[in-house]
């Protein structure tokens, strides 16, 4: 939940997202949900000339099990806030 | 029911690693070293000051059958998510 | 070790140690925390280290742990959690 939490802060900033195939998306981060599925606006993607098929894809779905990392914009999470948050978590026994 | 270090469940090791320089062993031959500043029960986690290191091992060209090289390819990262699933193993690298 | 002194009588107040070869997963589990253990993980990685505690998930976390690759140690690391989705076995490395 915390995660998620997360991720609905970052909601119309920039992230890209590295899939477990290798794929690179970079995108505006339009909206999230509790499996971490992600949706993505005015995508490019990293290495176009290896994936040309994704050329005049625009937007997306991402399911959340095939996503490996999320680059996020460092100067919107406040790390402070984050460790506070996971400490809470943690101490409320739900995992 | 307490062992030398007061953990009495694995999460409190990653607990106690909030806010430290984490290495993150992960599958795909991948490993990572970072400031970690979130995680939850899938072991997803948010770390800061991130180097990825992929090790990418090839058969050598004409050979000896086994015999391979290990390719090492590094980059930095500033803010990273990283999906639970993928998670093998998390130590704080300073007490080695 | 020569015959010159008798061997000291059995404790009287010294229950016999609960044998290993029965009992529970769960009682072999809790009876390995605390002890060395090697930690074996699909993809044939082990893990050698004391046993600090583990839960439901078999997620574990490991002192002085060692990491042996086909036979070699390719790291240290002074805690280790292991997710336990990576988890194999586990194997009791001294006697209980």
């Amino acid at each position: 939940m915390l995660i998620f939490s997360v991720f609905k802060t970052l909601t119309d900033q920039t992230v890209t997202v590295e899939l477990k195939n290798d794929l690179s998306i970079t995108g505006v981060l339009k909206s999230v949900d509790q499996f971490l599925n992600i949706r993505l606006d005015s995508i490019k993607i990293l290495d176009e000339a290896r994936h040309p098929h994704m050329m005049a894809v625009k937007n997306c779905f991402i399911r959340g099990s095939v996503v490996r990392y999320v680059q996020l914009p460092a100067d919107h999470v406040d790390t402070q806030l984050l460790e506070d948050a996971t400490r809470r978590e943690a101490a409320n026994g739900k995992r | 029911m307490d062992t030398s270090s007061g953990i009495q469940e694995p999460f409190d090791l990653i607990r106690l690693s909030l806010s430290e320089k984490v290495f993150v062993k992960l599958r795909g031959d991948r490993e990572l070293t970072g400031v970690l500043h979130a995680y939850d029960g899938h072991m997803n986690l948010i770390l800061s000051d991130v180097e990825e290191t992929i090790m990418l091992v090839e058969q050598v060209e004409g050979g000896p059958e086994g015999q391979t090289t290990v390719n090492v390819a590094k980059r930095k990262m500033n803010m990273l998510f990283v999906r639970g699933d993928g998670v093998i193993l998390v130590s704080p690298p300073s007490r080695t | 070790m020569s015959d010159a002194s008798p061997p000291p009588p059995p404790a009287e107040a010294s229950p016999p140690p609960p044998p290993s070869t029965s009992g529970s997963p769960t009682d072999f589990l809790k009876g390995v925390v605390g002890k060395r253990v090697v930690v074996r993980l699909t993809s044939g990685v082990d893990y050698r280290g004391v046993l600090s505690c583990l839960d439901g998930y078999m997620n574990i976390a490991l002192e002085q742990t060692e990491e042996h690759v086909n036979g070699t140690v390719t790291n240290r690391y002074g805690d280790a959690f292991i997710r336990g989705n990576n988890v194999l076995y586990i194997s009791a490395a001294e006697a209980l």
